[in-house]
């Protein structure tokens, strides 16, 4: 169990997907101008990476290792990822018509997210097991929401506070970011 | 200088509902259909030809897909615009409904699985049925959640001419 928690800690805080791996950015900045929207995205893609991730190390095992095919491993990731949102797309969609009427519009953008390869091609690189890559992919997804959220708070006070002309909006929001990296670097160290 | 006092005193958990303009496309019955405005530039940019998220769709074709029918407790008429909400929590428990629930089974039948036999090809196979499990227990929640009207938008009033969301 300790194992598991060193992992999930490792994947969430220390190796963060956007602050110390700089992966998801354009979702980063695109998707945090209110908290609720940066949740939906964040849960979101959650549920992909941690689903993807499962398939991922599936394929990885069972097709591109015995066959020698590691080379094709971006295309072949990226092909899953592409089935895994559609498969979320429609699983919502025929699960609850009223939830995709809510949810919908976030899923389209998970597939063009770079986090979700980028997380694919750690854990099959990790040489992990099926549940460490499981937990890796679900821990690194958690990192990636809990950033978003803290950083759509951020932004929401942001909105409202008094700031110089020159660095409102974008400049401001950047360097926020840039102090949300800091902080996080205190994890470094923690676990490898 | 600009005096932020008002804003530091904003009270931010009193529940609100989050508004947004929609055109009513159709009526049937007593419900109309309403599409909502396109509130996001994506597809719109001197780029989109050469964007890797055109595969969304076009504008016209990601609006019909969010198409949605209410009740029609004004008698509107199809072309009118209206103001419609939703509560601002509500995102947040459909998208608690829709992942979490499915992914705190996948896992947990997943972390027993693997407790329980080692190997992993049953992990697999738990993770895979957890995962079914989840979705069963997720459409029953959404359920729930529809009847009691919370995934649904409400009408609030007529948008009156040239009325625009106040984003400065």
């Amino acid at each position: 169990m300790k194992e598991y928690v060193l992992l999930i800690v490792s994947a969430a805080l220390v190796n963060n997907v956007i602050l110390a791996r700089f992966l998801g950015l354009c979702s980063f900045m695109g998707v945090t101008t209110r908290i609720d929207t940066a949740i939906g995205m964040g849960m979101a893609t959650t549920f992909v990476i941690t689903v993807s991730s499962m398939a991922d190390w599936a394929v990885g095992a069972y097709l591109l290792e015995p066959y020698n095919l590691w080379y094709l491993r971006t295309v072949t990731f990226i092909l899953v990822i592409a089935a895994a949102v559609q498969f979320t797309e429609m699983t919502v969609k025929k699960v609850s018509p009223p939830l995709f009427q809510m949810l919908g519009i976030y899923l389209p953008l998970i597939t063009t997210n770079c986090a979700v390869l980028g997380v694919a091609i750690l854990l099959v690189e990790g040489r992990m097991s099926f549940i460490d890559a499981t937990l890796f992919g679900f821990a690194s997804s958690i990192g990636y929401s809990l950033v978003m959220v803290m950083f759509a708070g951020l932004r929401e006070r942001l909105a409202l506070a008094d700031i110089p002309r020159l660095f409102a909006g974008p400049p401001i929001g950047f360097i926020v970011a840039s102090l949300l990296a800091l902080a996080f670097m205190g994890f470094s160290g923690m676990t490898s | 200088m600009v005096d932020n006092s008002a804003n530091s005193t904003t009270d931010f958990s009193a529940p609100a509902l989050v508004e947004g303009f929609a055109h009513v496309v159709a009526i049937e019955n007593t419900m109309v259909w309403l599409e909502p405005e396109q509130t996001t530039s994506c597809g719109g940019c001197s780029a989109s030809s050469a964007c890797g998220s055109k595969g969304m769709g076009s504008t016209a074709n990601r609006l019909e897909a969010r198409r949605f029918r209410i009740e029609n407790p004004a008698n509107l008429v199809v072309g009118e615009r209206v103001v419609v909400g939703i509560r601002e929590n509500a995102l947040i428990n459909a998208s608690l409904t829709a992942y979490a629930i499915p992914i705190a089974t996948l896992l947990i039948s997943g972390i027993l699985a693997q407790w329980a036999f080692g190997s992993d090809l049953a992990t697999m196979a738990a993770m895979v049925a957890g995962l079914i499990f989840g979705l069963a227990l997720s459409r029953a929640n959404a359920s729930r959640l529809s009847l009691r009207g919370d995934l649904a938008p409400h009408f609030i009033r007529r948008a009156r001419a040239g009325e625009t969301c106040n984003i400065e």
